[in-house]
Order: structure tokens, then C-alpha cells, then sequence
């Protein structure tokens, strides 16, 4: 089985990625799970993971003329499969973002829950691939205007290409007495259930600077625990592995302009 | 502009002490020079509905909103307080001036507590700027943590025509997109 989900936002700041791996981690007890760090324009999976000196990383699987294996750029840190991306911005350039769709499909054919740790922005073909090519999104949003803004159009790009909202993650929430009303609030709007809200949390911004993810470094914060119930509420899709290959394999994506 | 919303928030004239355009930028010049005034805040958007509202201050610190537009319960009309941030805070650039008034003259407007807004929401809602926010938290005097009532974000999700506008508009802006970036094919029919 795989299900491959972007995790999105539409804006920085809103705690993308610690998210992403939280989600994966806390998935892991149950699942495979692989972690792409898909946002090849601001990648920094690698830095919450202690892989910012990675050999091969996704960059390397980008470019044109790419003689790296793609096992080459998985890494195996925290009960996950993880594919850094590196931070060159001459190799972001020389990158052929189109090929991350065999990359992907490469992946889906070895594990249970693929993450694609999605963009920030949505201005270019390279930030909008994994909303094309995931079967369904996680919007990590923060309760605010701005943020419910983006979010509630990230999700409208992913479903004009048929991807669907999985569930809503409201990270960094300061105020507990209003969040569970906006929660329930903004379910009319968006595909997916809110999965979890998440509380704002100094254990978030250490595991950062320590290069771990929060399921690591803070396990038994109240944010890990949430991230927890996320991944409880996460219904995973059971796709056949091969069928979900051949979809990547065969989107119809041209060579970047 | 528009004199509308000075008059109806009923505020002294003020002087002009800067105007540019940008929310973060008037927030932060407000709290950094202590201002007792207001800004007039005019959304230089695309969306045809921005309407031009005001934000008072006290001390550096947000104190009281009103937009002339906005829900007001099933009639479309001026909004005030946090439903005020909520029809403020659309997509794009604003033009922000500052006005200045001596201390004292907001007393009687500040009283009001329907317009009065938290003071850390228009740096939230507004300006998308989380450390602005904190640090006019942080200077408030305590009793302004609990202004504002129900959120700007609660006001804006009951904004149903609203949030079906921004939807739209995405929607025609990805397919718009997806030819450019020559994605149309996986766009779904």
C-alpha cells in the first residue's frame, strides 16, 4: 500500500516541515513512511534532521544529466526513510523540477505513507508538483486571517488538479479557547477534518536548533502529543503501490519553461 | 480618501506624521514612536470590495478598528473592533497614514468597547507578523488582553461570500497557471 500526501501551507513560518516529520514520525509506529523534502526552492528538511552535510541529496536527483541512484539520497534518521534536499542555489537552477515525478514514483514503490514536504509559495511549476502529484494534502495552517487565506488557496490549486484536502493541522495556536470554535468553523470550508491543534511551543524552536524533529528531541511536550493525535485522526488511503507508480510515471508534465 | 471612516469612529483631526504603503511598516512606526492617533488604512487591492477603514492607538499600542465595509449581521455595511481587522485584512498591499493627536483626545472613542480590538490582532491579521504582534502584547497594559471579544479570524470565517470569492479567485488563478506552466493536461476536467 502508499499514499503519497504533500504537505502544504501557502505561507512560511507556519511550521511546515517540523510538522511534516512530526506527522511522519508519530505515522511510523504504524507505517513505512518516507519524508521527501520537496520544497526544492527552500529546502530545510535537512537542517531539522542533522543532514545539512548530506553526500546525495534530492538535488542531485534533479538534474539533467543525474548519475545518482535515488537510494543514493534516502536516508534512514528517526524511524523514517528521508530524502534531504540540498541548499545550492546553482544546483537549484541546473535542477529539471519535472523529475521529481520519477523520483516519486521510484519511492511509492517501497513504502506505506510518502510526505512531500511541499513548498511555502505557489508561483511556480516546481512549488505546485507535489500538490499535482500527491494523492491527497495536509494544510498546515496558523489561526490567523492571512494564513486561512493561504491555506484555503493552496487548497483550491491542489483540488483543480484533483488532489484532495486529507485533514487541517492548526499549528503554533496560542489562544486554547478559541481555536476549537475557528476549528469547527473553518471544516465547512476545508476537504479534510482538522486533525489536530497544535499548541505554540518552545520545544518546537529547540529541536530546530538541535537538528532533531520534535518527536525526537521533545517527546513528551504537549505539541509531540498532539502531532500524535494528528496522526490517529489521519486516515490512511490504502493505494496499490504499483498503480500509484504508473499515475507519477505518467503525468503528463512538461519540461520546465 | 474617503472621510467616511474618520467620521463615523467620530475622531478629532489629526496630523499627518507619515504615510506610506504597507500595514507591518505603519504597525511598527506607530509602536516605535509611542503614537496616540490613528491610521487610515486603504486596501489597494484587487479585490473589487476593499474599502478603507481605521485603526486607533494608544501609546504605540492598537487600541480600537472600523472598516467601512464588512458583515454586519445579514447586511453588508460597516464593521467595527475585530469584525473592523476582518474586512481590513485582504490580500495585497494597503497605503497606511499616520495621523497624531495630543494625548487624552482618544479617551472618549476608546471607551467604546465595539470597536476595541486585542492589541497584538492587527499586526496578527493585518500584517501577518507574529513578532510585531508579541512585542505590542508585551508593551500593552494589562487590562487591553482581554479587548476584542470573539476573534477577527471567527468574524472572517462566518464570511461565507467571502471566503467563496478567495476560492474562486484561487481557482481561476491556478487553471490561469496551469497553462502557463504547461500543466493544463493534469488539470481536472
Amino acid at each position: 500500500m502508499v499514499e503519497a500526501l504533500a504537505v502544504a501551507s501557502g505561507k512560511g513560518g507556519v511550521g511546515k516541515t517540523t510538522s511534516t516529520l512530526a506527522l511522519g514520525m508519530a505515522l511510523a509506529d504504524e507505517y513505512d513512511v518516507t519524508v521527501v523534502d520537496a520544497d526544492t526552492g527552500m529546502a530545510n528538511l535537512c537542517f531539522h534532521t542533522g543532514l545539512a552535510d548530506a553526500d546525495t541529496t534530492l538535488q542531485d536527483l534533479l538534474l539533467d544529466d543525474a548519475d545518482a541512484a535515488v537510494e543514493d539520497a534516502v536516508y534512514e534518521r528517526f524511524g523514517l526513510s528521508l530524502v534531504p534536499c540540498g541548499t545550492s542555489l546553482a544546483a537549484f537552477k541546473a535542477a529539471d523540477p519535472t523529475r521529481l515525478r520519477e523520483v516519486v514514483a521510484e519511492l511509492a514503490a517501497d513504502t506505506d505513507v510518502l510526505l512531500l514536504d511541499s513548498a511555502a509559495a505557489l508561483g511556480s511549476q516546481s512549488a505546485i508538483l507535489p500538490l499535482v502529484l500527491a494523492d491527497r494534502t495536509v494544510v498546515v495552517l496558523q489561526p490567523t486571517i492571512p494564513s486561512l487565506s493561504d491555506g484555503l488557496k493552496v487548497q483550491e490549486y491542489a483540488r483543480s488538479y484533483g488532489t484532495e484536502t486529507a485533514g487541517v493541522l492548526f499549528n503554533r495556536v496560542r489562544d486554547d479557547e478559541a481555536i476549537d470554535r475557528v476549528a469547527d468553523q473553518a471544516e465547512r470550508y476545508f476537504g479534510g477534518p482538522t486533525l489536530a491543534t497544535i499548541p505554540e511551543s518552545d520545544a518546537a524552536r529547540a529541536a530546530r536548533r538541535a537538528g532533531e524533529p520534535l518527536l525526537a528531541h521533545a517527546p513528551d511536550a504537549d505539541a509531540a502529543a498532539a502531532y500524535r493525535r494528528a496522526a490517529d485522526r489521519l486516515e490512511i488511503s490504502d493505494g496499490d503501490e504499483g498503480a500509484v507508480a504508473d499515475r507519477f510515471r505518467s503525468a503528463v508534465i512538461p519540461d520546465s519553461p | 480618501m474617503s472621510e467616511t471612516a474618520v467620521a463615523e469612529l467620530d475622531l478629532p483631526r489629526g496630523t499627518l506624521v507619515r504615510s506610506r504603503v504597507g500595514v507591518t511598516g505603519g504597525l511598527d512606526a506607530a509602536l516605535s514612536r509611542d503614537l496616540t492617533g490613528y491610521a487610515r488604512i486603504e486596501p489597494d487591492s484587487l479585490l473589487a470590495d476593499g474599502e478603507p477603514g481605521v485603526l486607533t492607538f494608544e501609546d504605540g499600542i492598537p487600541v480600537a478598528a472600523y472598516c467601512e465595509r464588512g458583515e454586519n449581521g445579514s447586511q453588508r455595511g460597516d464593521s467595527r473592533g475585530v469584525d473592523a481587522l476582518a474586512a481590513l485584512a485582504v490580500p495585497g498591499p494597503c497605503a497606511v497614514e499616520l495621523f497624531e493627536l495630543p494625548d487624552g483626545s482618544l479617551d472618549r472613542v476608546h471607551d467604546q468597547p465595539s470597536f476595541t480590538v486585542p492589541p497584538g490582532a492587527p499586526a496578527e491579521e493585518l500584517a501577518d507578523d507574529a513578532a510585531l504582534a508579541e512585542r505590542a502584547r508585551e508593551r500593552a497594559p494589562a487590562a487591553a488582553a482581554d479587548r476584542g471579544g470573539t476573534s477577527a479570524l471567527e468574524s472572517f470565517l462566518e464570511d461565507e461570500e467571502r471566503i467563496a470569492a478567495i476560492q474562486e479567485e484561487a481557482r481561476e488563478e491556478s487553471e490561469k497557471r496551469a497553462a502557463e506552466w504547461g500543466l493544463a493536461g493534469e488539470l481536472e476536467q
